[in-house]
């Protein structure tokens, strides 16, 4: 019922795909070790490994990266708690209200940046918040909730009700039951959730842009700017990018599985 | 409605067999309700002052003309009115349906031809595959548009390329051309959502029932008949979240744009996102830009709506 021929088809498919997806990628990775400025291909002997070195300096991207860092690792940490807490009230423990609630929070995975960022900025303005890392990271935490709570909702639920029922007759308080039992056995979740939202943050560029200037810029803004200022240096710009993609894409060969299933599982997301 | 197009069942809890209905436990009941109102108010808070209080400020913003510093005035529907008046402001929903062209439809068409080639089998080494079909999805948007940067770049592989092949006349500076600009854009939207479209459509074709296929076989039906009767029908929940998607990134494209060609050459390639972006930091004229942002959420709003109803409709 599935021949060779068939077989042969399906790989030609796949790989001419593969193959459109990886050439675009290639060129930058050959450009970014290339010693010559316009990026051509050299031979493997002559590649420039410098160019990292030299990319990272001029760029400033000690600063930037380290600012990224701390962003992403902030809000990970404060949506994955933001997640528990509305997860676990709307999933197991239901909330006052929440037929209107909830509808509202879902809303929320719909309403893009560019709905609120006007009035964001300005507001955050006259409260002394633009061009601060607490304000940038307040922004992608209140982004975050709805997915969150949608996500760590329909994880909560998916754990078995005895478990909760058991553990209520043991007269276990809800704090405790969340933080002993429902977050444990909802950790695979959590993993995702950690991942994703690691990724949406560092990669974020608009939020960045709006919000954040000079000695507070994040790696892919300060990627940007850098970029313009060497326009005739393509292989300095290809290594800069590569540095700024690293750590996202190092996460992926890591975790891929989790990056692919949390993402078609949260496509509703964006 | 996110929630229908992943088929939570909302009401999973509710319809539980009942217990066996006595006082006590009711009113515990409704003391944990009131517990997790308290669980739910710190993630809620947050939410509505990010959210949505500045989304009921964007569309009170939205009537009035305020340049960022001075007092602002009411002028009612002007904002508004300027996306029928305005031919740059005009121009911009022009180039995001050009986009839409190369977000949606092209991906798409791409992702559906792949899976109706594709045998409904198991392939071996199909994880790498994926891996690198959701590779465009993990990259942030300023890299890629520094990828695309050197491919259209005057003496870029595209270029070298076409002149390797004799065809010279068609070399040219992609992003700096007045018409090329904008589909040279758009193919990278291609390029960035068509493998996401691919591997959302071939777990979906694994779902259809092998019972469908044979049936249609036995019908008499060839490939072609068997793909429109059988594989299309089965995706139709996959097609509506590929599309709802891609039309909304077409939509709301700015990183892409403002990386590369800033809108330019001249307005070409401005979109809505970078018209907002201008108006409301460049030179302030905050209560258009706020318009410019009320009408993008609505849009996305309006999409996914219609978008959800017509794949649920039988």
């Amino acid at each position: 019922m599935y021949s060779k021929m068939e077989r042969v088809v399906n790989y030609v498919v796949l790989t001419i795909m593969a193959a459109l997806v990886l050439f675009p990628v290639g060129t930058f990775v050959v450009s970014a070790l290339s010693p010559d400025r316009s990026g051509k291909p050299v031979a493997f002997s002559q590649l420039k490994w410098d160019n990292f070195a030299t990319a990272w300096q001029d760029a400033g991207f000690s600063r930037a990266m380290t600012v990224s860092l701390i962003i992403a690792v902030c809000v990970v940490a404060g949506q994955v708690l933001l997640a528990l807490l509305g997860g676990y009230a709307f999933g197991v423990l239901g909330v006052v209200g929440d037929k209107v609630l909830f509808p509202i929070v879902l809303l929320g995975m719909m309403i893009s940046l560019e709905a609120i960022i006007v009035p964001l900025y300005y507001q955050f303005r006259t409260m002394g918040l633009t061009n601060t890392l607490p304000g940038i990271i307040l922004i992608h935490l209140g982004m975050g909730v709805p997915f969150g709570i949608f996500w760590m909702r329909a994880a909560f639920r998916a754990l078995p009700r005895s478990a909760f029922e058991s553990a209520e007759l043991d007269g276990a308080g809800s704090v405790r039951m969340l933080r002993s039992m429902a977050a444990p056995m909802a950790r695979p979740a959590i993993y995702t959730l950690i991942l994703l939202s690691f990724m949406w943050t560092w990669n974020d560029y608009f939020l960045s842009l709006v919000f954040l200037h000079g000695a507070n810029q994040t790696a892919t803004v300060a990627l940007g700017v850098f970029q313009g200022k060497y326009v005739t240096q393509i292989n300095l710009m290809a290594a800069g990018g590569l540095i700024v993609a690293a750590p996202v894409l190092v996460l992926y060969v890591a975790f891929q599985r989790k990056f692919i299933s949390g993402m078609l599982a949260g496509a509703i997301k964006e | 409605m996110p929630a229908t197009v992943t088929g939570t069942p909302a009401s999973a809890r509710e319809t539980r067999p009942a217990p066996a209905t006595d006082v006590r436990r009711r009113s515990m009941r409704r003391r944990t309700r009131w517990i997790g109102l308290a669980f739910a108010a710190l993630p809620l808070g947050v939410y509505a002052i990010v959210v949505l209080v500045p989304l009921a400020q964007s569309v009170q913003y939205s009537f009035y003309k305020w340049d960022g510093v001075s007092a602002s005035t009411w002028v009612g529907f002007d904002n508004y009115v300027s996306f029928v008046t305005d031919p740059v402001l005009r121009s911009t929903l022009g180039h995001v349906l050009v986009l839409i062209g190369f977000f949606a439809l092209l991906p798409i068409i791409l992702g559906l031809l792949s899976a109706a080639l594709l045998t409904r089998a198991k392939q071996p080494g199909m994880a790498v595959y994926r891996w690198i079909f959701f590779l465009p999805q993990v990259m942030t948007t300023v890299v890629i548009a520094l990828v695309f940067k050197r491919i259209y770049a005057p003496d870029g592989p595209l270029n070298e390329a076409l002149r390797a092949v004799g065809l010279d006349s068609l070399a040219r500076t992609w992003l700096g051309d007045f018409t090329w600009a904008l589909p040279a854009l758009g193919l990278i939207g291609t390029w960035v959502t068509f493998g996401f479209c691919m591997v959302l459509f071939i777990s979906g074709t694994s779902a259809i029932a092998p019972e469908l296929y044979e049936a249609a076989r036995m019908d008499g039906a060839g490939p072609v008949r068997e793909f429109f009767a059988v594989t299309l029908p089965g995706l139709r929940g996959q097609l509506a979240i590929a599309l709802t998607l891609t039309i909304t990134a077409a939509l709301r494209t700015f990183d892409l744009v403002w990386i590369t060609t800033h809108g330019g050459p001249g307005t070409s390639t401005l979109t809505p996102a970078v018209a907002l972006y201008k108006a409301a930091f460049q030179n302030p004229q905050v209560g258009l830009a706020a318009a410019i942002g009320v009408v993008m959420a609505a849009l996305c709003l309006v999409i996914a709506v219609v978008i959800t109803r017509v794949s649920e409709r039988d």
